[in-house]
């Protein structure tokens, strides 16, 4: 039993103060950003302007996931067992949004 | 570093059992998997709310309120009669998340929402903060920073509770909406309803971890690693919070 010994754990750098503040000032600009668009755009109705505001929050998902959540120094083999069965929202998302392509039509007509 | 090098070269030491292939423990990697099955309830509610949002036709522009402007007792009256609060359009957000606390009769669209992300952000840093303590065994400051987050997220639930109440007074609920679709109102409760009971529990746990904290058990075991896992499932909750807040309040 003698190898069963300690966790190689993925250390975090010296700097990881540092990293912590600076992701915080990210997602606060970002969310400030956030409104300040949805102010700036208020009258557009362009299905841009969702996909601008899906992109952002993604962003910020980004920066969560892999600074606070430590993924960043994980193996890249964890992370991609945990973010790729996410593409099958992708794929739920396609769906849903299509049949509801549908239902609004038949709303109109 | 040399982890990765075995991991190319000698498979088969890294998989052939006696340690962690992933350099993780059961634990982690069990929270990790949880919040990944959590993901997938979030989405599924949310692609929910993109289904329905997506059948009905987008708010008409408003030209009437400017922010700041005063805010009367019949605000939500006189948006029906002005056609922005109607059944067969979603409401735009700016109109139905307005009020703030002790700023009563003031048109302040979506501050509020504002200060509650910004709330569960810094809790979400707080947290990282008694992390990265824990690593260094500073028991003094995991201590306040675990104190921090747990008044954060105290914090988030008295703002959403004080929210919930607002848009109840106003009669909203799930089977009724004075802002236009019945769906709008029953889907807000429902998802926010669900996050708000994940920040809950989040909130409990921390308490747990923070007496433990204080008790010295994880200084006895050696390491702080509850911290940490505790610490994934809270900024689940503020990622989910990402999301829900782009999606209820922007789009």
């Amino acid at each position: 039993m003698d190898h069963i010994e300690h966790l190689e754990h993925t250390e975090s750098p010296a700097n990881m103060k540092k990293q912590i503040w600076n992701t915080f000032y990210v997602l606060l600009v970002l969310t400030v950003v956030d409104i300040a668009l949805y102010f700036a755009l208020l009258s557009s109705h362009s299905i841009y302007k969702n996909i601008l505001f899906v992109f952002l929050g993604l962003v910020k998902a980004f920066y969560i996931v892999s600074v606070f959540m430590h993924m960043k120094f994980e193996r890249k083999f964890l992370a991609s067992i945990i973010i790729l069965p996410m593409l099958f929202i992708c794929f739920l998302i396609w769906l849903a949004l299509t049949e509801a392509g549908y239902t609004f039509d038949s709303r109109l007509f | 570093m040399s982890n990765t090098a075995t991991l190319s070269t000698d498979n088969k030491q890294t998989w052939g059992g006696g340690k962690s292939p992933l350099s993780i423990s059961y634990g982690k990697l069990m929270m990790w998997v949880f919040l990944l099955s959590d993901a997938f309830t979030f989405s599924s509610l949310l692609v929910a709310y993109g289904f329905v949002r997506f059948t009905f036709t987008t708010s008409l522009p408003n030209a009437i309120v400017k922010p700041f402007s005063h805010l009367s007792h019949t605000f939500t009256e006189e948006m029906q009669k002005a056609g922005l609060f109607v059944t067969e359009r979603w409401p735009s957000p700016e109109l139905v998340f307005n009020h703030f606390p002790f700023l009563h009769g003031i048109h302040l669209p979506l501050m509020f929402v504002s200060l509650m992300t910004f709330i569960l952000i810094f809790s979400s840093v707080t947290m990282v903060l008694a992390v990265e303590a824990g690593h260094r065994m500073a028991k003094k400051e995991v201590e306040k920073y675990m104190l921090w987050t747990i008044i954060g997220g105290a914090a988030f639930l008295g703002c959403q509770a004080w929210e919930w109440t607002n848009l109840i007074t106003e009669g909203a609920s799930l089977q009724n909406n004075p802002f236009g679709p019945t769906a709008f109102a029953a889907l807000f409760f429902i998802v926010t309803g669900f996050h708000g009971t994940h920040v809950l529990s989040g909130v409990i746990l921390n308490i747990v971890i923070y007496i433990n904290v204080i008790n010295g058990t994880y200084e006895k075991r050696g390491h702080y690693e509850m911290v940490e896992k505790v610490g994934l499932y809270w900024h689940f909750v503020d990622l989910v919070w990402v999301f829900v807040f782009t999606f209820f309040y922007l789009i």
